[in-house]
Protein backbone atom coordinates (compact mmCIF):
# COMPACT_ATOMS: atom_id res chain seq x y z
CA UNK A 1 0.00 0.00 0.00
CA UNK A 2 1.05 3.48 -1.10
CA UNK A 3 1.39 6.18 1.64
CA UNK A 4 0.50 9.74 0.62
CA UNK A 5 1.15 13.33 2.78
CA UNK A 6 -1.99 15.49 3.49
CA UNK A 7 -1.16 18.99 2.60
CA UNK A 8 -1.08 19.63 6.49
CA UNK A 9 1.39 16.76 7.28
CA UNK A 10 3.63 17.93 4.06
CA UNK A 11 3.92 21.87 4.69
CA UNK A 12 4.58 20.48 8.30
CA UNK A 13 7.37 18.32 6.86
CA UNK A 14 8.98 21.59 4.69
CA UNK A 15 8.38 23.24 7.75
CA UNK A 16 10.46 20.79 10.45
CA UNK A 17 12.88 20.70 6.79
CA UNK A 18 13.75 24.37 7.20
CA UNK A 19 13.99 24.45 10.56
CA UNK A 20 16.46 21.38 11.29
CA UNK A 21 18.90 23.46 8.30
CA UNK A 22 18.76 26.82 10.36
CA UNK A 23 19.94 24.78 13.44
CA UNK A 24 22.76 22.88 11.46
CA UNK A 25 23.52 26.27 9.47
CA UNK A 26 23.87 27.57 13.39
CA UNK A 27 26.03 24.73 14.64
CA UNK A 28 28.67 25.25 11.62
CA UNK A 29 28.48 28.95 12.05
CA UNK A 30 29.49 28.06 15.81
CA UNK A 31 32.24 25.83 15.19
CA UNK A 32 33.43 29.22 12.82
CA UNK A 33 33.28 31.66 15.45
CA UNK A 34 34.33 28.97 18.62
CA UNK A 35 37.60 28.36 16.77
CA UNK A 36 38.43 32.05 15.99
CA UNK A 37 37.66 32.92 19.95
CA UNK A 38 39.90 29.93 21.18
CA UNK A 39 42.56 30.79 19.02
CA UNK A 40 42.25 34.71 20.02
CA UNK A 41 42.62 33.59 23.82
CA UNK A 42 45.09 31.39 22.83
CA UNK A 43 47.00 34.14 21.29
CA UNK A 44 46.55 36.66 24.64
CA UNK A 45 48.86 34.11 26.96
CA UNK B 1 26.84 -12.84 -15.72
CA UNK B 2 24.40 -10.55 -13.66
CA UNK B 3 23.90 -8.28 -16.33
CA UNK B 4 20.26 -9.69 -18.23
CA UNK B 5 20.25 -8.17 -21.74
CA UNK B 6 17.05 -10.31 -22.18
CA UNK B 7 15.41 -8.44 -19.58
CA UNK B 8 16.58 -5.20 -21.28
CA UNK B 9 13.24 -3.69 -22.16
CA UNK B 10 10.90 -4.56 -19.09
CA UNK B 11 10.17 -1.70 -16.96
CA UNK B 12 10.41 0.81 -19.90
CA UNK B 13 7.52 3.87 -19.27
CA UNK B 14 6.22 6.27 -20.75
CA UNK B 15 6.44 9.20 -18.04
CA UNK B 16 4.72 13.32 -18.32
CA UNK B 17 7.78 14.98 -16.59
CA UNK B 18 7.11 18.10 -16.88
CA UNK B 19 11.45 18.22 -18.00
CA UNK B 20 12.98 22.04 -18.18
CA UNK B 21 14.84 22.22 -21.35
CA UNK B 22 17.96 24.18 -22.82
CA UNK B 23 20.19 26.21 -20.30
CA UNK B 24 17.98 26.62 -18.21
CA UNK B 25 17.29 23.03 -16.83
CA UNK B 26 21.18 23.19 -15.98
CA UNK B 27 21.47 26.90 -14.49
CA UNK B 28 18.23 26.37 -12.37
CA UNK B 29 18.65 22.80 -11.53
CA UNK B 30 16.43 22.05 -8.56
CA UNK B 31 15.95 18.29 -10.06
CA UNK B 32 18.63 16.14 -7.36
CA UNK B 33 19.52 13.83 -10.63
CA UNK B 34 20.35 17.32 -12.46
CA UNK B 35 22.25 18.54 -10.12
CA UNK B 36 23.99 15.36 -9.56
CA UNK B 37 24.88 15.10 -12.81
CA UNK B 38 26.59 18.60 -12.84
CA UNK B 39 28.39 17.72 -9.36
CA UNK B 40 29.69 14.13 -11.23
CA UNK B 41 31.13 16.16 -14.47
CA UNK B 42 32.68 18.92 -12.49
CA UNK B 43 34.03 16.67 -10.40
CA UNK B 44 35.70 14.18 -13.42
CA UNK B 45 36.45 17.55 -14.51
CA UNK B 46 38.72 19.09 -11.98
CA UNK B 47 40.53 15.27 -11.79
CA UNK B 48 41.40 16.02 -14.99
CA UNK B 49 43.00 19.00 -14.57
CA UNK B 50 44.43 17.72 -11.29
CA UNK B 51 45.76 14.66 -13.01
CA UNK B 52 47.71 17.11 -15.50
CA UNK B 53 49.41 18.83 -12.32
CA UNK B 54 50.28 15.51 -11.16
CA UNK B 55 51.63 14.47 -14.74
CA UNK B 56 53.84 17.70 -14.59
CA UNK B 57 55.09 16.29 -10.95
CA UNK B 58 56.10 12.98 -12.17
CA UNK B 59 57.31 14.69 -15.35
CA UNK B 60 60.38 16.57 -13.11
CA UNK B 61 60.57 13.99 -11.01
CA UNK B 62 61.34 11.49 -13.65
CA UNK B 63 65.20 12.03 -13.50
CA UNK B 64 67.37 13.95 -11.27
CA UNK B 65 67.86 17.69 -11.80
CA UNK B 66 65.57 20.45 -12.93
CA UNK B 67 63.93 19.29 -16.38
CA UNK B 68 60.94 21.05 -17.38
CA UNK B 69 59.29 23.97 -14.42
CA UNK B 70 61.19 26.07 -11.77
CA UNK B 71 60.87 24.86 -8.29
CA UNK B 72 58.43 27.65 -7.73
CA UNK B 73 55.88 26.21 -10.26
CA UNK B 74 56.94 22.82 -9.19
CA UNK B 75 55.62 23.17 -5.52
CA UNK B 76 52.73 25.41 -6.86
CA UNK B 77 51.71 22.33 -8.50
CA UNK B 78 51.88 19.72 -5.77
CA UNK B 79 49.57 22.20 -3.88
CA UNK B 80 46.98 22.77 -6.28
CA UNK B 81 47.09 19.25 -6.72
CA UNK B 82 46.34 18.31 -3.45
CA UNK B 83 43.26 21.20 -3.67
CA UNK B 84 42.04 20.28 -7.11
CA UNK B 85 42.00 16.72 -5.93
CA UNK B 86 41.12 16.81 -2.57
CA UNK B 87 37.93 19.37 -3.11
CA UNK B 88 37.58 20.07 -6.28
CA UNK B 89 37.34 15.78 -7.79
CA UNK B 90 36.60 13.75 -4.95
CA UNK B 91 34.02 16.00 -2.21
CA UNK B 92 32.29 17.20 -5.27
CA UNK B 93 31.78 13.66 -6.44
CA UNK B 94 30.59 12.60 -3.33
CA UNK B 95 28.11 15.00 -2.80
CA UNK B 96 27.00 13.77 -7.13
CA UNK B 97 26.24 10.39 -6.03
CA UNK B 98 24.70 11.56 -2.73
CA UNK B 99 22.18 14.02 -4.77
CA UNK B 100 21.32 11.48 -7.28
CA UNK B 101 21.08 8.24 -4.93
CA UNK B 102 20.09 9.56 -1.42
CA UNK B 103 16.57 10.71 -2.47
CA UNK B 104 16.26 7.14 -5.02
CA UNK B 105 17.55 5.40 -1.79
CA UNK B 106 15.51 6.61 0.88
CA UNK B 107 12.16 7.20 -1.11
CA UNK B 108 12.10 10.78 -0.99
CA UNK B 109 11.23 13.18 -4.02
CA UNK B 110 14.08 14.79 -4.15
CA UNK B 111 16.79 16.32 -1.92
CA UNK B 112 14.86 18.71 1.18
CA UNK B 113 16.38 21.91 -0.26
CA UNK B 114 16.58 21.93 -4.15
CA UNK B 115 17.15 25.32 -4.10
CA UNK B 116 20.10 25.74 -1.76
CA UNK B 117 21.54 22.62 -3.80
CA UNK B 118 21.96 24.13 -7.35
CA UNK B 119 23.61 27.04 -4.75
CA UNK B 120 25.94 24.69 -3.22
CA UNK B 121 26.95 23.36 -6.69
CA UNK B 122 27.15 26.83 -8.68
CA UNK B 123 29.50 28.15 -6.03
CA UNK B 124 32.11 25.31 -7.53
CA UNK B 125 32.95 26.44 -10.68
CA UNK B 126 33.64 30.64 -9.15
CA UNK B 127 36.05 28.69 -6.52
CA UNK B 128 37.73 26.83 -8.69
CA UNK B 129 38.35 29.22 -11.58
CA UNK B 130 39.82 31.58 -8.82
CA UNK B 131 42.07 28.78 -7.76
CA UNK B 132 43.16 27.83 -11.12
CA UNK B 133 43.53 31.32 -12.21
CA UNK B 134 46.16 31.96 -9.40
CA UNK B 135 48.64 30.74 -11.80
CA UNK B 136 48.62 33.82 -13.87
CA UNK B 137 48.87 36.13 -11.28
CA UNK B 138 52.40 37.73 -10.59
CA UNK B 139 54.60 35.42 -8.44
CA UNK B 140 52.06 32.32 -8.99
CA UNK B 141 50.31 29.97 -7.28
CA UNK B 142 49.98 29.11 -3.31
CA UNK B 143 53.15 26.67 -3.54
CA UNK B 144 53.50 26.46 0.42
CA UNK B 145 51.61 22.98 0.76
CA UNK B 146 47.62 22.52 1.14
CA UNK B 147 48.42 23.06 4.68
CA UNK B 148 48.94 26.07 3.91
CA UNK B 149 51.00 26.55 7.07
CA UNK B 150 51.96 29.75 8.26
CA UNK B 151 54.62 31.40 8.74
CA UNK B 152 54.94 30.19 4.89
CA UNK B 153 51.90 30.48 3.46
CA UNK B 154 52.01 34.21 4.21
CA UNK B 155 54.64 34.52 1.72
CA UNK B 156 52.69 33.66 -0.74
CA UNK B 157 52.18 36.05 -4.12
CA UNK B 158 48.95 38.06 -4.66
CA UNK B 159 47.31 35.17 -5.33
CA UNK B 160 46.99 35.08 -1.32
CA UNK B 161 43.66 36.60 -0.94
CA UNK B 162 42.33 34.23 -3.77
CA UNK B 163 43.18 31.29 -2.46
CA UNK B 164 41.60 32.42 0.84
CA UNK B 165 38.63 33.15 -0.82
CA UNK B 166 38.14 29.89 -2.76
CA UNK B 167 38.92 27.74 0.00
CA UNK B 168 36.10 29.84 1.68
CA UNK B 169 33.69 29.74 -1.11
CA UNK B 170 34.58 25.24 -1.47
CA UNK B 171 34.10 25.46 2.69
CA UNK B 172 30.52 27.24 2.17
CA UNK B 173 29.52 24.85 -0.80
CA UNK B 174 30.69 21.53 1.31
CA UNK B 175 28.37 22.90 4.64
CA UNK B 176 25.63 23.72 2.35
CA UNK B 177 25.61 20.35 0.56
CA UNK B 178 26.24 18.43 4.19
CA UNK B 179 23.23 19.97 5.58
CA UNK B 180 20.65 19.34 2.63
CA UNK B 181 21.85 15.85 3.03
CA UNK B 182 21.27 15.52 6.72
CA UNK B 183 18.02 17.43 6.53
CA UNK B 184 16.80 14.76 3.43
CA UNK B 185 17.56 11.49 5.20
CA UNK B 186 15.99 13.15 8.97
CA UNK B 187 12.95 14.16 7.24
CA UNK B 188 12.34 13.03 3.71
CA UNK B 189 12.63 9.16 4.43
CA UNK B 190 9.79 7.36 3.19
CA UNK B 191 7.44 6.03 5.87
CA UNK B 192 9.30 2.46 6.73
CA UNK B 193 12.20 3.17 5.74
CA UNK B 194 13.59 3.09 9.25
CA UNK B 195 16.93 4.44 10.02
CA UNK B 196 18.27 0.59 10.93
CA UNK B 197 16.81 -0.20 7.32
CA UNK B 198 18.63 2.39 5.46
CA UNK B 199 20.79 1.47 2.82
CA UNK B 200 24.72 1.91 3.75
CA UNK B 201 25.56 4.23 1.33
CA UNK B 202 23.47 6.74 2.98
CA UNK B 203 24.31 6.01 6.35
CA UNK B 204 27.89 6.65 5.28
CA UNK B 205 26.94 9.99 3.67
CA UNK B 206 25.04 10.82 6.85
CA UNK B 207 27.83 10.35 9.33
CA UNK B 208 30.12 12.18 6.49
CA UNK B 209 28.05 15.52 6.76
CA UNK B 210 28.12 15.54 10.31
CA UNK B 211 31.21 15.64 9.79
CA UNK B 212 31.54 18.08 7.23
CA UNK B 213 29.60 20.85 9.28
CA UNK B 214 31.94 20.18 12.27
CA UNK B 215 34.94 20.52 10.54
CA UNK B 216 35.17 22.70 7.27
CA UNK B 217 34.03 26.09 9.43
CA UNK B 218 37.09 24.98 11.54
CA UNK B 219 39.32 25.18 8.06
CA UNK B 220 37.24 28.48 7.32
CA UNK B 221 38.39 29.86 10.78
CA UNK B 222 41.88 28.95 10.33
CA UNK B 223 42.07 30.37 6.61
CA UNK B 224 40.24 33.69 8.26
CA UNK B 225 42.74 33.99 10.99
CA UNK B 226 45.20 33.85 8.08
CA UNK B 227 44.00 36.53 5.92
CA UNK B 228 43.75 38.96 9.33
CA UNK B 229 47.22 38.09 10.02
CA UNK B 230 48.42 38.79 6.24
CA UNK B 231 45.77 42.11 6.03
CA UNK B 232 44.95 43.38 9.22
CA UNK B 233 47.70 43.30 11.12
CA UNK B 234 46.32 40.39 13.50
CA UNK B 235 48.98 37.91 15.37
CA UNK B 236 46.68 35.01 15.74
CA UNK B 237 49.57 32.53 14.07
CA UNK B 238 52.56 35.19 14.61
CA UNK B 239 54.78 34.82 17.29
CA UNK B 240 56.21 38.05 17.76
CA UNK B 241 52.36 39.08 18.24
CA UNK B 242 52.19 36.72 21.18
CA UNK B 243 50.71 34.06 18.25
CA UNK B 244 51.81 30.75 17.84
CA UNK B 245 52.37 29.04 14.63
CA UNK B 246 52.20 25.78 15.90
CA UNK B 247 48.24 26.53 16.85
CA UNK B 248 47.27 27.01 13.16
CA UNK B 249 49.24 23.18 12.61
CA UNK B 250 46.48 21.77 15.78
CA UNK B 251 43.32 23.84 13.80
CA UNK B 252 44.29 23.00 10.42
CA UNK B 253 44.82 19.01 11.77
CA UNK B 254 41.09 19.51 13.31
CA UNK B 255 40.23 19.49 10.42
CA UNK B 256 42.02 17.78 8.56
CA UNK B 257 42.02 14.45 9.95
CA UNK B 258 38.09 14.16 9.87
CA UNK B 259 38.84 15.33 6.27
CA UNK B 260 40.27 12.46 5.81
CA UNK B 261 37.10 10.09 6.47
CA UNK B 262 34.92 12.72 4.54
CA UNK B 263 36.91 11.27 1.75
CA UNK B 264 36.88 8.01 2.52
CA UNK B 265 33.90 7.44 4.53
CA UNK B 266 31.36 7.57 1.38
CA UNK B 267 33.69 4.88 -0.31
CA UNK B 268 32.96 2.65 2.87
CA UNK B 269 29.17 2.60 1.79
CA UNK B 270 29.63 2.02 -1.70
CA UNK B 271 31.62 -0.75 -1.44
CA UNK B 272 28.94 -1.88 1.07
CA UNK B 273 26.43 -1.69 -1.41
CA UNK B 274 28.55 -3.28 -4.35
CA UNK B 275 30.08 -6.08 -2.55
CA UNK B 276 26.70 -7.87 -1.14
CA UNK B 277 25.43 -7.10 -5.29
CA UNK B 278 27.61 -9.03 -6.32
CA UNK B 279 28.32 -11.23 -4.19
CA UNK B 280 24.49 -12.25 -4.01
CA UNK B 281 24.34 -12.13 -0.42
CA UNK B 282 23.05 -9.72 2.25
CA UNK B 283 26.13 -7.77 3.59
CA UNK B 284 27.40 -9.50 6.90
CA UNK B 285 26.90 -7.77 9.97
CA UNK B 286 25.07 -4.40 9.22
CA UNK B 287 24.52 -2.80 12.28
CA UNK B 288 28.23 -3.35 12.75
CA UNK B 289 28.79 -1.71 9.64
CA UNK B 290 26.74 1.22 11.24
CA UNK B 291 28.71 1.33 14.06
CA UNK B 292 31.96 0.95 12.68
CA UNK B 293 31.60 3.60 10.28
CA UNK B 294 30.31 6.24 13.51
CA UNK B 295 32.97 4.49 15.65
CA UNK B 296 35.65 5.50 13.08
CA UNK B 297 33.78 9.59 12.56
CA UNK B 298 34.37 9.44 16.43
CA UNK B 299 38.02 8.90 16.33
CA UNK B 300 38.58 11.09 13.54
CA UNK B 301 37.97 14.30 15.94
CA UNK B 302 40.80 12.76 18.68
CA UNK B 303 43.66 11.54 16.61
CA UNK B 304 44.80 15.21 14.47
CA UNK B 305 48.26 15.25 16.49
CA UNK B 306 49.33 12.51 14.70
CA UNK B 307 50.15 14.45 11.98
CA UNK B 308 52.48 16.65 13.45
CA UNK B 309 54.84 14.31 16.24
CA UNK B 310 58.16 15.93 14.85
CA UNK B 311 56.53 19.25 15.67
CA UNK B 312 56.75 18.28 19.65
CA UNK B 313 54.68 17.26 22.32
CA UNK B 314 54.90 16.14 25.81
CA UNK B 315 55.21 12.05 25.73
CA UNK B 316 51.84 11.92 27.05
CA UNK B 317 50.59 13.94 23.87
CA UNK B 318 52.69 11.03 22.10
CA UNK B 319 51.18 7.92 23.60
CA UNK B 320 47.65 9.61 23.76
CA UNK B 321 47.67 10.47 19.89
CA UNK B 322 49.60 7.19 19.02
CA UNK B 323 47.24 4.85 20.94
CA UNK B 324 43.91 6.38 19.71
CA UNK B 325 45.30 6.65 15.99
CA UNK B 326 45.74 2.40 16.59
CA UNK B 327 42.38 2.00 17.89
CA UNK B 328 40.87 3.19 14.01
CA UNK B 329 42.05 0.22 13.02
CA UNK B 330 39.37 -1.94 15.10
CA UNK B 331 36.25 -0.56 13.38
CA UNK B 332 38.01 -1.07 10.23
CA UNK B 333 39.22 -3.90 10.81
CA UNK B 334 35.28 -4.80 11.55
CA UNK B 335 34.28 -3.35 7.76
CA UNK B 336 37.12 -5.20 6.14
CA UNK B 337 36.15 -8.78 7.81
CA UNK B 338 32.34 -7.93 7.40
CA UNK B 339 32.97 -7.61 3.63
CA UNK B 340 35.32 -10.55 3.41
CA UNK B 341 33.02 -12.63 5.53
CA UNK B 342 29.70 -11.16 2.65
CA UNK B 343 32.07 -12.70 -0.03
CA UNK B 344 32.71 -15.57 2.32
CA UNK B 345 30.72 -19.27 0.19
CA UNK B 346 29.29 -16.22 -1.93
CA UNK B 347 28.10 -16.68 -5.82
CA UNK B 348 30.55 -13.99 -6.66
CA UNK B 349 30.75 -12.82 -10.38
CA UNK B 350 33.27 -10.21 -11.59
CA UNK B 351 31.36 -6.90 -13.20
CA UNK B 352 34.17 -3.29 -13.46
CA UNK B 353 31.94 -2.59 -10.13
CA UNK B 354 32.87 -5.52 -8.24
CA UNK B 355 36.42 -5.51 -9.50
CA UNK B 356 36.62 -1.60 -8.68
CA UNK B 357 35.25 -2.50 -5.23
CA UNK B 358 37.91 -5.53 -4.78
CA UNK B 359 40.69 -3.77 -5.90
CA UNK B 360 39.55 -0.94 -3.24
CA UNK B 361 39.34 -4.07 -0.32
CA UNK B 362 42.95 -4.94 -1.28
CA UNK B 363 44.81 -1.93 -1.89
CA UNK B 364 42.76 0.26 0.50
CA UNK B 365 44.11 -1.74 3.35
CA UNK B 366 48.05 -1.63 2.07
CA UNK B 367 47.26 2.20 3.12
CA UNK B 368 45.57 1.23 6.15
CA UNK B 369 48.69 -1.31 7.07
CA UNK B 370 50.64 1.63 6.08
CA UNK B 371 48.98 4.52 8.34
CA UNK B 372 49.62 2.20 11.17
CA UNK B 373 53.22 2.23 10.76
CA UNK B 374 52.95 6.11 10.61
CA UNK B 375 50.81 6.38 13.79
CA UNK B 376 54.30 4.76 15.72
CA UNK B 377 55.49 7.96 17.04
CA UNK B 378 59.26 6.74 17.16
CA UNK B 379 58.56 5.44 13.46
CA UNK B 380 56.74 8.48 12.20
CA UNK B 381 60.11 10.58 13.35
CA UNK B 382 61.71 8.36 10.59
CA UNK B 383 59.06 8.78 7.71
CA UNK B 384 57.64 12.15 8.38
CA UNK B 385 57.70 14.29 5.51
CA UNK B 386 59.09 11.38 3.15
CA UNK B 387 57.70 9.78 -0.27
CA UNK B 388 56.62 6.95 2.57
CA UNK B 389 53.21 9.65 3.54
CA UNK B 390 52.92 10.09 0.00
CA UNK B 391 53.13 6.45 -0.75
CA UNK B 392 50.29 6.05 2.13
CA UNK B 393 48.46 8.53 1.86
CA UNK B 394 47.89 7.92 -2.09
CA UNK B 395 47.07 4.52 -1.66
CA UNK B 396 43.89 6.03 0.79
CA UNK B 397 42.95 8.09 -1.36
CA UNK B 398 43.37 6.83 -5.00
CA UNK B 399 42.29 2.67 -5.21
CA UNK B 400 40.60 3.77 -1.63
CA UNK B 401 38.28 6.90 -2.60
CA UNK B 402 38.74 7.44 -6.90
CA UNK B 403 38.19 3.55 -7.47
CA UNK B 404 35.06 3.72 -5.02
CA UNK B 405 34.00 6.82 -7.14
CA UNK B 406 34.28 4.65 -10.26
CA UNK B 407 32.50 1.56 -9.01
CA UNK B 408 30.25 3.84 -7.84
CA UNK B 409 29.26 5.28 -11.24
CA UNK B 410 29.65 1.97 -12.77
CA UNK B 411 27.27 0.30 -10.52
CA UNK B 412 24.95 2.90 -10.86
CA UNK B 413 25.35 3.84 -14.45
CA UNK B 414 22.86 1.63 -16.35
CA UNK B 415 20.27 2.72 -13.90
CA UNK B 416 21.22 6.71 -14.45
CA UNK B 417 21.41 6.04 -18.39
CA UNK B 418 19.46 3.02 -18.78
CA UNK B 419 21.71 1.95 -20.63
CA UNK B 420 24.53 -0.34 -19.99
CA UNK B 421 28.30 0.24 -20.83
CA UNK B 422 30.58 -1.73 -22.58
CA UNK B 423 31.31 -3.94 -19.59
CA UNK B 424 34.42 -5.17 -21.84
CA UNK B 425 35.92 -1.59 -22.02
CA UNK B 426 35.68 -1.03 -18.83
CA UNK B 427 37.08 -4.07 -17.82
CA UNK B 428 40.20 -2.80 -19.51
CA UNK B 429 40.01 0.31 -17.71
CA UNK B 430 39.99 -1.46 -14.13
CA UNK B 431 42.99 -4.05 -14.82
CA UNK B 432 44.67 -0.51 -16.31
CA UNK B 433 44.45 1.58 -13.49
CA UNK B 434 45.23 -1.47 -10.77
CA UNK B 435 48.27 -2.06 -12.43
CA UNK B 436 49.76 1.56 -13.17
CA UNK B 437 48.26 2.83 -9.85
CA UNK B 438 50.53 0.29 -8.15
CA UNK B 439 53.38 1.21 -10.74
CA UNK B 440 53.01 4.45 -9.31
CA UNK B 441 52.62 4.49 -5.67
CA UNK B 442 54.37 1.35 -4.44
CA UNK B 443 57.83 2.46 -5.33
CA UNK B 444 57.29 5.82 -3.09
CA UNK B 445 57.62 3.04 -0.09
CA UNK B 446 60.54 2.37 -1.24
CA UNK B 447 61.34 6.33 -1.61
CA UNK B 448 60.51 7.07 1.69
CA UNK B 449 62.01 4.55 3.59
CA UNK B 450 65.52 5.58 1.68
CA UNK B 451 64.95 8.80 2.66
CA UNK B 452 63.76 10.91 0.12
CA UNK B 453 61.82 13.68 1.03
CA UNK B 454 58.44 15.02 -0.31
CA UNK B 455 57.80 18.38 -2.05
CA UNK B 456 61.30 18.72 -3.43
CA UNK B 457 61.44 19.19 -7.07
CA UNK B 458 65.47 17.81 -7.45
CA UNK B 459 66.65 14.32 -5.47
CA UNK B 460 69.72 12.43 -4.75
CA UNK B 461 70.61 10.55 -7.83
CA UNK B 462 70.56 7.27 -6.00
CA UNK B 463 66.78 7.44 -6.08
CA UNK B 464 66.54 7.43 -9.63
CA UNK B 465 65.21 4.22 -10.35
CA UNK B 466 62.15 3.76 -8.78
CA UNK B 467 61.12 7.82 -9.43
CA UNK B 468 61.61 6.80 -12.95
CA UNK B 469 59.08 3.52 -12.54
CA UNK B 470 56.77 5.85 -10.25
CA UNK B 471 56.87 8.43 -12.99
CA UNK B 472 55.87 5.88 -15.77
CA UNK B 473 52.90 4.52 -13.21
CA UNK B 474 51.76 8.33 -12.98
CA UNK B 475 52.08 8.42 -17.01
CA UNK B 476 50.23 5.05 -17.68
CA UNK B 477 47.34 5.93 -14.68
CA UNK B 478 46.92 8.84 -16.56
CA UNK B 479 46.28 7.68 -19.84
CA UNK B 480 44.36 5.22 -18.85
CA UNK B 481 42.03 7.39 -16.86
CA UNK B 482 41.02 8.83 -20.25
CA UNK B 483 39.15 5.68 -20.85
CA UNK B 484 36.47 6.42 -17.73
CA UNK B 485 34.70 9.67 -19.92
CA UNK B 486 35.21 7.55 -22.95
CA UNK B 487 33.04 4.56 -21.95
CA UNK B 488 30.50 7.05 -19.96
CA UNK B 489 30.14 8.96 -23.19
CA UNK B 490 29.94 5.99 -25.49
CA UNK B 491 27.19 4.79 -22.95
CA UNK B 492 25.17 7.32 -22.59
CA UNK B 493 25.19 7.49 -27.06
CA UNK B 494 25.02 4.00 -28.09
CA UNK B 495 24.40 2.09 -25.04
CA UNK B 496 22.50 -0.95 -25.30
CA UNK B 497 19.20 -1.03 -23.14
CA UNK B 498 19.61 -2.06 -19.53
CA UNK B 499 16.69 -3.51 -17.14
CA UNK B 500 15.08 -1.72 -14.75
CA UNK B 501 17.26 -3.80 -12.33
CA UNK B 502 20.48 -4.31 -14.29
CA UNK B 503 22.17 -6.46 -11.79
CA UNK B 504 20.82 -9.33 -10.51
CA UNK B 505 22.25 -9.25 -7.11
CA UNK B 506 21.21 -5.58 -6.45
CA UNK B 507 18.88 -4.26 -3.94
CA UNK B 508 17.71 -1.41 -2.80
CA UNK B 509 14.62 1.11 -3.77
CA UNK B 510 16.38 3.09 -6.92
CA UNK B 511 16.39 -0.54 -8.22
CA UNK B 512 12.65 -1.00 -8.01
CA UNK B 513 12.22 2.21 -10.10
CA UNK B 514 11.72 2.05 -13.80
CA UNK B 515 13.62 2.58 -16.58
CA UNK B 516 14.34 4.66 -17.90
CA UNK B 517 14.37 6.70 -15.08
CA UNK B 518 11.40 9.27 -14.37
CA UNK B 519 12.65 12.69 -14.09
CA UNK B 520 10.90 13.47 -10.76
CA UNK B 521 10.72 9.54 -8.55
CA UNK B 522 9.33 8.70 -5.42
CA UNK B 523 6.44 11.72 -5.80
CA UNK B 524 4.50 9.56 -4.02
CA UNK B 525 6.65 7.56 -1.23
CA UNK B 526 7.02 3.65 -1.94
CA UNK B 527 4.85 1.13 -0.31
CA UNK B 528 5.81 -0.74 2.69
CA UNK B 529 6.45 -3.91 1.17
CA UNK B 530 8.79 -2.21 -1.93
CA UNK B 531 10.63 -0.78 1.07
CA UNK B 532 10.70 -4.57 2.67
CA UNK B 533 11.94 -6.07 -0.90
CA UNK B 534 14.66 -3.81 -1.27
CA UNK B 535 16.16 -3.79 2.23
CA UNK B 536 19.07 -5.91 1.68
CA UNK B 537 19.33 -7.18 5.13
Amino acid sequence: MSVNYSAHEAEEKRRRAKRAAVLLGLVAAAFYIGFIVLTYFRSQH
Amino acid sequence: MAYDSHAATHGHDAHDDHKPHGWRRWVFATNHKDIGTMYLIFSGLMFFIGGAMAMVIRAELFKPGLQFVDPQFFNSMTTMHALFMIFGAVMPAWTGLANWQIPLQVGAPDMALPRLNNFSFWILPFAFTILLSTIFVPGGGPAGGWTLYPPLVLQTSEAFPMVIFAIHLMGASSILGAINVIVTIMNMRAPGMTLLRMPLFVWSWLITAYLLIAVMPVLAGAVTMLLTDHFFGTTFFTAAGGGDPVMFQHIFWFFGHPEVYILILPAFGIVSEIIPAFARKPIFGYEAMVYAIASIAFLSFIVWAHHMFTVGMPLAGQLFFMLSTMLIAIPTGVKVFNWTATMWKSSMTFEPPMLFALSFLFLFTIGGFSGLMLAIVPADFQYHDTYFVVAHFHYVLVPGAIFSIMAGVYYWLPKWTSKMYDLKLATIHFWLSTIFVNVLFFPQHFLGLAGMPRRIPDYATQFTDWNMVSSIGAFGFGLSQLLFPYIIWKCVKSGVPAPSRAWEGAHGLEWELPSPLPYHTWEEPPAMDVIAKGAAH
